[in-house]
């Protein structure tokens, strides 16, 4: 018996909360299935929750459109292999109205029930994305909030001409926000996503201007000779980083948000763009040629010294930061008259750990989610372009038909 | 007494190992939460630049005004020998403008955001720092980068490419 005891009790010492194990153990992916119980079926709002749930990582849905009654709790047999069961109705007479419920596919238990309703049906696709938004808090998996965000970016329509449009991450819904003349490199301003920055060609010099998108109110932060781009926003918004040229050498500055002082970061007498925060904007990364090729670089905030972070490629034209990651884009091909491979790396400020996260295709564009475990890109390849999505903890990817002319520039 | 409490720990840790199976946790019974996604209701403006006029629209996407446009080898941004005739041709033309000139650096499509902007700048500059050198006014220029928004061509040919890596002058308005 005294055995048995300290048998017991030693098994006691190592069990482990069950709640616990779920919001530590992201490897463990839920099965779930969906029940749409919908008046008639929506395939493509059907694909959408499957995407959220694939882009995740957290879930392994069935990709079957199953059929179901939204009040009962009876699970069909061929169901109980799953530990969830996601009923909706959507419907879209005015407005769009959405009601969910999660079961327990063991036993029909309801675990969550919540419906939505907004005033549009071009919105629909929001709704999906809040609803598996929801369920993964529920189930207590790490947040997907960014599902979400708004992706805003710039493309253009004919010569010296393009639109800023704002779309859900799967670009599944599209508005045009400005339209009329060049207008370029749109960038989140806040972490509420209220107002964007974007760079208006209406003047003689290029201007950069903060937009509130729900009342319209513009605000005129400053303007430069030969180019201006806002490349990255601080976390709580008060400072920017900006390419500019305001004695026709493009460099990068850190300014205030109003525009009312700017400290210059760089001054090579060559190409310097594209300045992101990293290690708790103390520092820079960018992409300078000062070695003769496009190439990524760090530096700090008000200190001199510029250091090489990648030792890998000859034209590393773009990058992306988050904390200390550090993704880019690396031109694998020397083709100078036609399509080109360009491929993305995951790599940290110390250059340490650099891993490719694309094998084949044009990859461009990376940008972070707010979180920073997935990956934003546009992929051009013989199927057309598409955006793409790669969680960097599932390594689970996503691409989704992009049907627009060439983009400019985008942020999420 | 010793047995009862070997026998009471014996009954409590089976019941917590028997909980620690659990894959599909019990979430707290049913819940009935109702939201109208407020959030997600609120409409975004949509606004058109061109009512604000517009420097850079309908100006034509060349040279206007008697100069030539300036072009330029993949990837580089220096004048080579074969456009140091354009660029002075061009210094004759800036020496009897009235106005300012307008120095605008164009790329083919191959490069990517900011770098193809700063790429056309360092092209306009090397334009704008040779008419300096032969004697223009440098306040009398002003640059601006176009990058790849402004082709004159379209076409996946070399000719074409090499068209829109380039460098275009007018009189500024």
């Amino acid at each position: 018996m005294r055995y048995l005891l300290l048998v017991l009790l030693s098994l006691n010492l190592f069990a482990v909360d069950a709640s616990l194990k779920i919001e530590k153990d992201v490897e463990h992916r839920s099965r779930i299935a969906l029940e749409d119980a919908s008046p008639s079926a929506n395939e493509q709002f059907f694909k959408i929750l499957l995407s959220d749930l694939k882009i995740s990582g957290h879930f392994l849905a069935d990709t079957k459109h199953h059929r179901g009654e939204l009040n009962s709790n009876f699970i069909a047999p061929a169901l109980k292999s799953k530990e969830y069961v996601l009923r909706y109705v959507l419907t879209q007479s005015s407005g769009t109205k959405l009601i969910i419920r999660l079961l327990k596919a063991s036993d029909g238990k309801e675990l969550f029930k919540k419906s939505y309703a907004i005033p549009t049906t071009s919105k629909a696709p929001f709704l999906a994305h809040k609803a598996i938004s929801d369920i993964n808090n529920v189930l207590k998996y790490p947040s997907i909030s960014w599902i979400n965000r708004y992706v805003v970016f710039s493309r253009y329509t004919s010569a010296k001409q393009s639109e800023i449009i704002l779309a859900d991450y799967t670009f599944n819904y599209k508005k045009v926000i400005i339209r009329g003349g060049l207008n370029l490199f749109p960038k989140w301003a806040d972490p509420k996503q209220k107002s964007l920055y974007y760079t208006s060609y209406a003047g003689m010099l290029p201007t950069l201007y903060r937009l509130n998108i729900y009342s319209g109110s513009k605000k005129k932060i400053t303007s430069s000779e030969g180019m201006l781009v806002c490349s990255d926003v601080s976390s709580n918004g008060s400072k920017i980083l900006v390419t500019m040229a305001p004695e026709g050498q493009a460099d990068i500055y850190e300014m205030s948000s109003s525009g009312g002082s700017k400290r210059r970061i760089t001054t090579f007498n060559g190409i310097d763009v594209n300045g992101k925060y990293i290690d708790n904007e103390s520092r820079i990364v960018f992409v300078s040629n000062r070695l003769g090729y496009a190439n990524i670089f760090k530096k700090s905030i008000s200190g001199s010294g510029v250091s090489q972070v990648v030792y890998h490629g000859r034209n590393n034209n773009a990058v992306d930061a988050h904390g200390s990651k550090i993704v880019y884009s690396s031109r694998e091909s020397q083709n100078s008259f036609g399509n080109n491979t360009f491929n993305l790396y995951l790599t940290s400020s110390t250059g340490s750990g650099t891993r490719p996260l694309t094998a084949s295709g044009t990859n461009q564009f990376p940008r972070f989610s707010t979180d920073g475990s997935i990956l934003q890109y546009i992929k051009h390849s013989g199927n057309g372009s598409s955006i793409g999505y790669t969680n960097l903890n599932s390594k689970q990817s996503l691409l989704f038909p992009l049907g627009v002319r060439k983009i400019q520039s985008l942020d999420w | 007494m010793i047995k009862k409490v070997i026998l009471t720990t014996a009954s409590l840790s089976f019941l917590l190992l028997t909980g620690c199976g659990q894959t599909a946790p019990d979430l707290g019974g049913s819940s009935n939460n109702i939201s109208d996604a407020s959030a997600l209701s609120g409409d975004t403006v949509s606004i058109n630049e061109n009512a604000y006029g517009n420097e850079s629209g309908g100006r034509g996407n060349s040279s206007s005004d008697g100069f030539q446009s300036v072009y330029f080898d993949f990837g580089d941004y220096g004048i080579s020998s074969g456009m140091e005739n354009a660029v002075s041709r061009n210094v004759n033309v800036a020496g009897n403008a009235g106005r300012k000139i307008k120095i605008e650096g164009n790329c083919d499509e191959f490069g990517t955001d900011e770098y193809n902007y700063a790429l056309g700048l360092k092209r306009a500059k090397a334009v704008k720092d040779s008419m300096s050198s032969q004697g223009i006014d440098t306040s009398k220029m002003v640059m601006v980068s176009f990058g790849e928004s402004n082709p004159v061509c379209t076409d996946s040919t070399d000719s074409c490419y090499g068209k829109n890596r380039r460098v275009d002058l007018r009189l500024a308005k």
